[in-house]
């Protein structure tokens, strides 16, 4: 059965960390009582604990699954959890009392908008919120607690000369074998079939908050004003229409890719049970070809859309998760099989100074080695890739070799054919190259979206592309 | 092959001996009477009023939920108090049960806590008595649920997918099922409660009119009986949805209004109609079931015994 499942990438080297999607989503989705806490776009600073705090812990949460005797089971009724995350897992939200602005009496000082507890009113002193470790650099202790330091000596990389961070943003990773919907007695959550998006049906949940403990990635929020869970629903109003969801349209980094994959749905269950080192690969292997004659021909038989096809073939998402395998998800060791990836952030090279008082980095060849690279590799293995090196090697070695590439044609005035050598080298070839450069460095059809109807598809410009 | 058979044959076996077994228990707790004597007046909303202090209480006792998936962690025994009262035109249920802690749900930022809760489940159909888990498509339930610090609910289990949208429609409810438990139209919210804690004690207090044009909800008269079922969720543990305790079957034996009037009379009009009901109609499903359940395992092992034999026959010839 061949299924399509609209999904994203986030090339995190463009991240900057202004926080414009996590802004732009909470004005059109959670601006409302009983979400103030929610925020299900979020941007985290790592090393630091995230939001909420140190979700990744899954010994202290219970989400995701696990293999048992070679069968997938929910950790939550492994460890017999019950309890949900609290209030204080996230943050205690709070506001800020602007009123005094206006109504303070006269004195020799400014006067102060205190922050004020967002349910009582009262004054209250911030003591963590979202991207703590960031806002206050509080890396300092809260990098320390970065689940993901584990078989990491990690003290090193705290001294001066070896620190680094990069930003991590997050969404509903709409997983192709969701841990939420598992956990749900209700059955209130359900994946859509034409495009993978997860939803909660507000009619059915009845509160129970199984699915924020489930979801490992912490993003089911629930509402204590309408006693029901939420979580991101891809701005599937907007997917419908064409439209990119509003974290992608207002990145000012311009580092979301959005776009169709074909995946075999049959092959779910062994792709998520697979060994741990085999997940990122059996991942990639269940997402199909959109060019195959053969994969055409079942999609089609399956119900999947023309449009939906022919997206797919134009997927910024299949390129680089599937063909180029510069993307990885997020924690692949929950084995929900998610469905945003990451390009692993591509960082400095540990330069020395030498004898001379010059920098040197060490280059073997003119590709510098990756294990010289300023953030570890078992780190971003840990995140993306179950511990993984190699998936993280192999992507930040092709990431490095496209580079080098255009520096040799544009800097050293090198011919595209003398210089495809650096390509060839990392198994990619001139016109992955060429679509590399539109994607990543200019940034153009960022997302490809088929719209959902022929009849809304009539009333739209011809194809919704990137700006 | 003949294993195979052997299984199945087995198999069959079981399942009708579970079927029988759950007649025979229905049938047993059938016996269980709550008994709701009428009340001249207002019947107080207030769980401290004089009157339920002074009614006679059953002790009903609850098990954990262990069939679906969430289970029931807890295996402690639980017991309600209940009594009922009516008026001829109302309904009373008082149910009193001991709690160490008071566990409420719905303060602003509380994502953790889950209220105590309880459920009083009764037939749609008031001389049915369906199947004791939420009931089934043929026999749908119409369950009251209190949970503190939400208050009251009414809703039906068990229609979900045994109607047409058409039907669904005219009964209030969204044409197509969003689930198999529901809640009802606005205009079938009839119930009111009031709750208390104190001294490491609930005491909840359920009223409803007697009456109900809601088809999903069960219509109730003086002198008739219905029969009833509960659940309780313990806050503390974080039960809910199916991590509960719940009961057996109970009748609710509401007692006719004409009940100062001398014994004799009050025999008379009361059999009449209770003899209809319970002979007929109530007592007689749950023998029925059983004895349905024998029958259909008796045909079905006789048919698989020909089959088998035939088979055996076919395969030697």
């Amino acid at each position: 059965m061949v299924r399509a499942q609209v999904s994203m990438v986030m090339v995190l080297d463009k991240c900057i960390g202004c926080h414009t999607c996590s802004i732009t989503c909470k004005h059109v989705w959670t601006n409302r009582e009983g979400q103030e806490y929610a925020w299900w776009n979020n941007v985290e600073t790592r090393p630091g604990v995230g939001y909420p705090k140190t979700w990744e812990d899954q010994d202290k949460y219970g989400g995701g699954w696990v293999l048992e005797n070679g069968k997938l089971k929910l950790r939550l009724e492994v460890m017999k959890k019950r309890d949900p995350p609290k209030i204080t897992d996230y943050y205690q939200p709070y506001d800020y009392d602007y009123e005094a602005l206006f109504t303070d009496q006269l004195q020799d000082k400014q006067p102060v908008a205190n922050p004020i507890n967002a349910y009582t009113g009262e004054p209250m002193d911030i003591k963590w919120s979202p991207n703590w470790d960031d806002d206050l650099a509080g890396a300092n202790i809260y990098g320390r607690m970065d689940p993901n330091w584990r078989t990491l000596e990690k003290e090193i990389y705290f001294n001066f000369k070896n620190t680094f961070m990069f930003y991590l943003p997050r969404i509903c990773n709409h997983c192709l074998n969701p841990a939420c919907l598992a956990a749900c007695p209700r059955k209130a959550i359900y994946k859509r079939p034409e495009d993978g998006i997860v939803l909660i049906d507000q009619k059915r949940c009845r509160g129970y908050r199984f699915c924020t403990i489930a979801c490992p990635y912490k993003k089911v929020y629930y509402n204590w004003k309408t006693g029901r869970s939420e979580k991101c629903i891809l701005c599937y109003p907007r997917v419908e229409t064409g439209q990119p969801t509003v974290c992608t349209l207002s990145c000012v980094g311009k580092i979301r890719y959005m776009g169709v994959v074909l995946y075999d749905e049959e092959k779910v269950l062994e792709a998520a049970s697979a060994p741990e080192q085999d997940l990122v690969r059996v991942q990639r292997e269940i997402i199909l070809d959109p060019f195959d004659p053969d994969v055409i021909r079942q999609a089609k038989a399956d119900g999947v859309p023309e449009n939906f096809i022919k997206a797919a073939q134009e997927s910024p998402v299949y390129y680089m998760f599937k063909k180029w395998e510069i993307a990885l998800p997020l924690h692949p060791e929950f084995r929900t099989l998610p469905m945003v990836f990451y390009v692993p952030p591509l960082n400095p090279v540990i330069t020395a100074l030498d004898a001379r008082g010059k920098y040197t980095a060490d280059y073997d060849t003119l590709i510098p080695t990756i294990d010289k690279l300023r953030i570890p590799i078992k780190y971003l293995a840990n995140m993306f890739a179950a511990g993984n090196e190699e998936e993280v090697r192999k992507a930040l070695k092709r990431l490095i070799a496209i580079r080098e590439f255009f520096r040799l044609v544009e800097v050293e005035g090198k011919s595209k054919a003398e210089a495809a050598y650096v390509l060839e080298q990392n198994g990619l070839n001139l016109e992955d190259a060429d679509k590399m450069y539109r994607w990543l460095a200019l940034g153009r059809n960022r997302w490809i979206i088929p719209t959902r109807k022929v009849e809304l598809r009539m009333k739209l410009p011809k194809k919704a592309s990137g700006r | 092959m003949k294993r195979s058979w052997m299984a199945g044959l087995i198999a069959v076996l079981v399942v009708a001996a579970v079927s029988t077994g759950l007649g025979v228990i229905l049938a047993t707790s059938q016996a269980a009477e709550i008994a709701v004597p009428y009340i001249q007046g207002s019947l107080p909303m207030d769980p401290d009023a004089q009157l339920w202090g002074q009614l006679d209480k059953a002790q009903i006792p609850l098990t954990a939920q262990l069939i679906v998936y969430p289970l029931s962690l807890d295996t402690k025994a639980r017991t309600l108090s209940v009594t009922a009262a009516h008026n001829g035109t109302h309904l009373a249920i008082y149910i009193e049960w001991s709690d160490d802690s008071k566990d409420v749900e719905g303060a602003p930022g509380d994502l953790y806590s889950f209220g105590d809760a309880i459920a009083v489940q009764f037939p749609v159909n008031t001389g049915a008595m369906p199947y004791i888990c939420m009931g089934d498509t043929a026999n749908p339930v119409n369950i009251v649920f209190w949970r503190a610090g939400k208050g009251v609910e009414n809703l039906v289990a068990g229609s979900a997918y045994g109607q047409k949208p058409g039907q669904r429609e005219a009964l209030g409810l969204q044409s197509t099922a969003t689930s198999p438990i529901e809640k009802l139209p606005p205009e079938a919210q009839i119930w009111k409660a009031e709750a208390k804690y104190e001294n490491g004690s609930w005491k909840l207090v359920l009223i409803r009119p007697m009456g109900s044009t809601d088809p999903m909800v069960p219509s109730l008269k003086p002198g008739e009986s219905i029969s009833v079922a509960f659940a309780r969720w313990e806050g503390s543990l974080h039960e809910r949805g199916g991590s509960k305790t719940t009961s057996g079957w109970y009748t609710l034996k509401l007692e006719g209004v004409a009940a100062p009037a001398p014994a004799p009379t009050q025999t008379v009009t009361t059999t009449t109609t209770t003899t209809s009901t319970t002979t007929v109609e109530v007592i007689p499903p749950a023998i029925k079931g059983a004895v349905v359940g024998l029958i259909a395992a008796l045909a079905i092992t006789i048919i698989a015994l020909i089959v088998f034999v035939a088979r055996k026959k076919a395969l030697t010839t």
